[in-house]
């Protein structure tokens, strides 16, 4: 069983190389997209990786779910996220850390929440659930 | 030389534009792995017309149309050559004829070799020139996507659609730094347009402001460039080089 340490490393050196970036910018609360100017082939790209370094499947929109609300209005009101949305979050992305998402739940902010601590977590889980 | 050890992937190499687009890259010094379907003798003559020129090709028997077969190509080329950076779409065939005559696989035949087969060798490549943050990809549109004759539905349809192509994957390609571009070609003195050429030869070159057809390496020449460094800020775009036959001069 690999640490949270050791999964957090591999992570880190595979974003280093997914999107090119310095060492030095990775930290677990730097966000993909903001921080570390992901693009959307780059999510691909680092499921890719994160595959292939882990030796694990991850099924499309688990990890990254994509329109995740699809403009639902149950989901989202006057571009906030909904309580019954935030549930939904809660339940597709069990690994997202949602505090402070739920203090402002503003759409826009959304891809605040893919974090290389959210990628660590879900490694985390898939290897703890692995066969 | 503009393409110094590069290694280029060109569809439909053996004969017509592809070929000259094979020679041109590696007269340019980039190691070109060309694509034929079924002209092996042509495959045998470039390789041995380009060996002899001081450049290096090598031919790949393969249907374009078949996604595996593509696959199977850029890996072998990969195991040879190490990692590709540029990709000419330039295969296509033409199955022209009215359309209320038009039969199914003559449909078929032309969507599956020039979109299908852009598709395919696209699809193959993208992601590794994605990580490699460098390539090129230039398809081989024609002037028939957009001024087209009758008889042409499934040919201006597939060329067409690889336009559009080309612009929509320009966009997810250039933040890895990957441009997309196409080349429309007017009428170019090919086998392929032999047929045409025979029935309207003349008539075609009074159309050209020109005053004359394509040569295959007027082409090869525009694809070098937008293979070339001195391209490297273009992307999405459709280069037509035809002579000005398609800026509709009524009289020229």
């Amino acid at each position: 069983m690999q640490s949270q340490e050791e999964i957090y490393q591999k992570v880190s050196a595979t974003l280093v190389e997914a999107l090119n970036v310095e060492e030095e910018e990775i930290k677990p609360t730097a966000t993909l997209q903001g921080d570390l100017g992901a693009e959307s082939i780059d999510f691909l790209d680092i499921v890719f990786r994160l595959e292939r370094e882990f030796g694990i499947k991850i099924p499309r929109n688990e990890l990254f779910p994509e329109s995740i609300f699809q403009g639902d209005p149950e989901f989202v009101l006057n571009g906030k996220v909904t309580q019954k949305g935030l549930d939904e979050l809660r339940q597709k992305m069990p690994f997202a850390d949602l505090a402070k998402f739920e203090q402002n739940p503003d759409l826009t902010a959304i891809s605040d929440l893919f974090t290389v601590d959210m990628i660590t977590k879900y490694i985390e889980t898939k290897l703890a659930t692995k066969v | 030389m503009r393409l110094k050890d590069q290694v280029a992937i060109v569809t439909g190499g053996s004969r017509g534009i592809g070929r000259g687009i094979v020679k041109a890259f590696a007269a340019e010094g980039a190691k070109v792995a060309f694509i034929y379907k079924g002209s092996q003798a042509a495959a045998d003559s470039l390789v041995a017309e380009v060996a002899q020129a001081g450049g290096i090709a090598k031919a790949h028997q393969c249907d374009v149309a078949k996604h595996d077969d593509a696959l199977k190509v850029v890996e072998a080329v990969e195991a040879e050559w190490g990692s590709v950076q540029i990709l000419v779409n330039n295969a296509g065939v033409i199955r022209d004829g009215l359309f209320v005559a038009m039969k199914e696989d003559e449909w078929n035949v032309v969507i599956q070799t020039n979109l299908g087969g852009t598709f395919n060798f696209c699809h193959a490549l993208a992601m590794k020139l994605a990580r490699q943050r460098k390539g090129r990809i230039i398809n081989i549109s024609s002037v028939a996507a957009t001024h087209t004759n009758p008889g042409q539905t499934n040919y201006a349809s597939s060329k067409g659609a690889i336009n559009s192509f080309t612009r929509a994957l320009a966009v997810e390609l250039a933040g890895r730094g990957v441009t997309v571009n196409a080349i429309a070609p007017g009428f170019i003195e090919t086998d392929m347009s032999e047929n045409v050429r025979n029935k309207a030869g003349d008539l075609i070159k009074k159309m050209i402001p020109l005053k004359r057809l394509g040569q295959p390496d007027d082409i090869a020449r525009a694809a070098v460039f937008l293979a070339s460094a001195d391209a490297a800020y273009i992307t999405g775009q459709v280069l037509t080089v035809d002579g000005g036959l398609s800026l509709g001069a009524v009289a020229v």
